[in-house]
């Protein structure tokens, strides 16, 4: 995982920005054609659809507060045609949005205010997840820092030493490893896991990742590898 | 209180054979006693069986049956004893005489006991109507909200009437519309309906046994309060043969005026309330503006001031100096972006637009979030966390407890020296979960302990620190919202400690 994190976009890759503010549209666009991105912009739903329609660009940030429509209503749409990675752009206190987003089928997320650092990570994961074709080919094992997960086995390794875990903290490790970088909200692993999702089971994801990051953190409260997205789910930090 | 004895006189319904029947009982009975005694008694004092019983039949039957048992009496002794025994006829003038005070005995037992008895039945009602008003008006001075009180008045009402009640009050157009009470028991067609608006348009009692209507199914009674009616009630007897009388109609009145008047004066105090609460938040608008005014402007000049400088700067900048101007613009604005979030944060909490949404969750895990957005933005401090590992969860919004801790480690940051430690620490105590959050540096002037957690109010020591004194009221409000309490002090040893408490059980859940 860790070479295929450096990977720099190639020149040429297609980004769509559909934001209808223009003071982010002034600061995206510079900066992504200076990091060789192919740069497209949309100021409003439909054109973005349709701009998405005939471009077909490699990834689309994606504005949720659009004045002619729901941003919901565009990955919707969006869903129905392609594949391509969506980031959507929100507020900080519209967790709810963002999950709904996330769930509807948008690959991450970035609260405004944003720092270009941050956004850059962003697209490079979502790209990435985005080229295999699909988010879970199959691997052999996974690793980040000092953790080493070997499917095959079934092993977990924290510094060379092997850690139990349960079938559930072992299936929610997998989970975030295959999605590394990726941030998947509660009732994805919920789904994946348990097989079903529902609002009230919500807190046992919460305490199976309290019970593995017992095992696998040094501080919990200060985790190295499952980081928290407050009020949308958990991200697996690469390093 | 309840189940006054009202009950038993609702209206008498047609003619009754039965107090006659108990007459000739009556009568009857007392001639079989005297059969017995007459061979050993005078004829006088056969007499007295007879008044006795008329005297009974009065005291229980009412006048009708005594008057007519008083001449059945006089009748059955002539013809039973009084010689020629067996007949009608009267052969002695003295006999004559017997009869006609006999009569005259029994008539004036009648109307005496009758009125001694009229004067024990209206004692008893005006005692009853004082004691129903007293309970009602004591249960509504503990009653708040117009709802509530309705409520209380009609289950009040129906205990005491054996009869269904419901409240009306008016809608936007001044149109009844049922409010509270058992509607499901009334049948309310549009003529019912009308009555109600009846009653309320002209503020007089309308329906059942009144001349508005007589044969309705309820009886409708407006509530007037001083000048205004409030709206209508309707009360419907559970034996459907059954009418109000007078004296229960006037109490009736008496109840509705009563809970209208309770009503009214509700909602003056409702609002006097609301004016008080707009004059505070006035009160908050302005000082909101003139702390605003200067917080927000502070890291605007200082946006502006170094946008322009690298805009302008023909070349004598140096890379080092570029650098600290473009540093200066991200953080100024990291500053602006905080305090916009407090703002916001603060007006919604204020608004009441903020809704909780408790949910299971590890403190350490909040913590942890906050912990890491704080070190992203300051490298200066040191943040050491101790949480058990065995915390039991808590059910808080995960959100707004993380705004919480973040406003309680950018006050550490704020008011402690670079590279001393910040501590947070929960521990479970009483019932609930203490998160404490605490530092090294000099600690809180005692005479700002008390006004920490007021809106806009800055330490006396905050000299040069930047920050708009909403913090730690948010903070307060949020904790508070979750049935919580949170208090500051010194720490032995020196520095400040903040202390939140979350408890596990809340009625506010």
């Amino acid at each position: 995982m860790n070479d295929q994190g450096k990977v720099r976009p190639e020149d040429g890759t297609v980004i769509l920005v559909i934001e209808d503010e223009l003071a982010i549209r002034r600061f995206l666009n510079p900066y992504l054609k200076g990091q060789g991105f192919n740069v497209l912009e949309a100021d409003a739903g439909e054109e973005g659809l349709s701009l998405a329609d005939s471009r077909h660009p490699d990834i689309i940030l994606l504005d949720l507060g659009l004045p002619d429509m729901d941003g919901l209503e565009v990955i919707e749409r969006l869903r129905e045609r392609t594949d391509v990675p969506v980031i959507i752009l929100t507020a900080r206190g519209k967790e709810e949005d963002k999950v709904k987003g996330l769930d509807a089928g948008a690959d991450d997320y970035l609260t405004k205010p944003f720092g270009v650092e941050e956004l850059l990570a962003r697209i490079r994961v979502a790209l990435r997840h985005g080229r295999k074709g699909g988010e879970e080919k199959p691997a052999e094992s996974f690793e980040s820092g000092d953790l080493k997960v070997d499917l095959a086995t079934r092993t977990v390794r924290l510094r060379d030493s092997e850690i139990h875990l349960t079938p559930h903290e072992y299936g929610i490790l997998v989970l975030l490893f295959r999605r590394a970088g990726k941030v998947v909200t509660q009732k994805q692993i919920l789904r994946e896991i348990w097989g079903h999702a529902g609002h009230e089971q919500e807190h046992y994801v919460r305490l199976y990742i309290h019970q593995l990051r017992g095992k696998i953190e040094d501080d919990p409260a200060r985790p190295r590898y499952i980081i928290t997205e407050s009020g949308v789910g958990y991200r697996l930090k690469e390093e | 209180m309840t189940g006054l004895a009202l009950k038993g006189e609702l209206a008498r319904g047609p003619f009754r054979w039965l107090p006659y029947g108990y007459v000739l009982l009556m009568v009857t009975a007392c001639t079989a006693v005297d059969w017995l005694l007459y061979s050993h008694m005078d004829l006088a004092n056969l007499v007295m069986v007879y008044l006795l019983g008329v005297l009974v039949l009065a005291y229980f039957m009412g006048t009708g049956a005594s008057i007519l048992a008083s001449v059945l009496s006089v009748v059955a002794f002539d013809y039973f004893f009084v010689p020629p025994r067996f007949n009608i006829g009267v052969y002695n003038i003295q006999h004559l005489f017997t009869f006609a005070v006999m009569l005259l005995v029994a008539l004036s037992i009648s109307s005496l006991t009758a009125w001694v008895k009229d004067q024990a039945v209206m004692a008893r009602a005006r005692e009853r109507r004082t004691a129903a008003l007293y309970s009602l008006s004591r249960e509504l001075a503990g009653t708040r909200g117009t709802d509530q009180l309705l409520q209380a008045a009609m289950r009040h009402i129906s205990d005491n009437f054996e009869s269904a009640a419901i409240s009306f009050l008016p809608d936007a157009h001044g149109k009844m519309t049922v409010r509270s009470g058992s509607a499901a028991e009334f049948n309310l067609t549009p003529r019912e309906m009308a009555l109600a608006q009846w009653a309320y348009d002209f503020g007089q009692v309308a329906g059942r046994g009144t001349t508005v209507v007589p044969d309705a199914e309820a009886l409708y009674v407006p509530l007037p309060a001083s000048g205004v009616t409030v709206g209508a009630l309707a009360v419907k007897p559970l034996r459907p043969d059954r009418l109000f009388t007078m004296e229960q109609v006037n109490l009736l009145e008496t109840l509705a005026n009563e809970t209208a008047l309770a009503i009214a004066s509700d909602r003056l105090t409702e609002e006097n309330k609301r004016v008080e609460q707009q004059v505070e938040n006035e009160r908050i608008r302005s000082s909101l503006l003139s702390s605003v005014s200067h917080d927000l402007r502070t890291p605007l000049a200082a946006i502006m001031g170094s946008a322009s400088a690298l805009l302008k700067d023909g070349g004598s900048i140096d890379a080092a100096g570029r650098r600290d101007l473009l540093e200066n613009i991200r953080d100024e604005a990291d500053r602006l972006s905080r305090l916009v979030n407090n703002l916001l944060e603060m007006t919604r909490l204020e608004s009441g637009a903020v809704e909780i949404h408790r949910e299971l969750h590890h403190m350490e895990e909040i913590a942890g979030t906050a912990i890491a957005r704080m070190e992203a933005k300051n490298g200066d401090h040191r943040i050491t966390a101790r949480f058990p590992p065995d915390l039991p969860m808590v059910s808080v919004d995960a959100m707004l407890v993380e705004q919480v801790l973040i406003n309680l480690i950018d006050n550490a940051f704020k008011y402690s020296p670079a590279r001393t430690p910040v501590e947070i620490s929960a521990v479970e105590e009483n019932g609930g979960l203490n998160v404490r959050v605490s530092d090294r540096g000099p600690g809180i002037p005692s005479e700002d302990l008390d006004r920490l957690f007021d809106k806009f109010y800055r330490g006396k020591l905050h000299g040069p620190v930047g920050g708009s004194g909403l913090g730690l009221a948010i903070c307060k409000a949020i904790v508070d919202a979750h049935g919580g309490s949170i208090f500051a002090g010194n720490r032995p040893g020196g520095g400040a400690m903040f202390q939140f408490s979350i408890p596990f059980e809340s009625d506010k859940a």
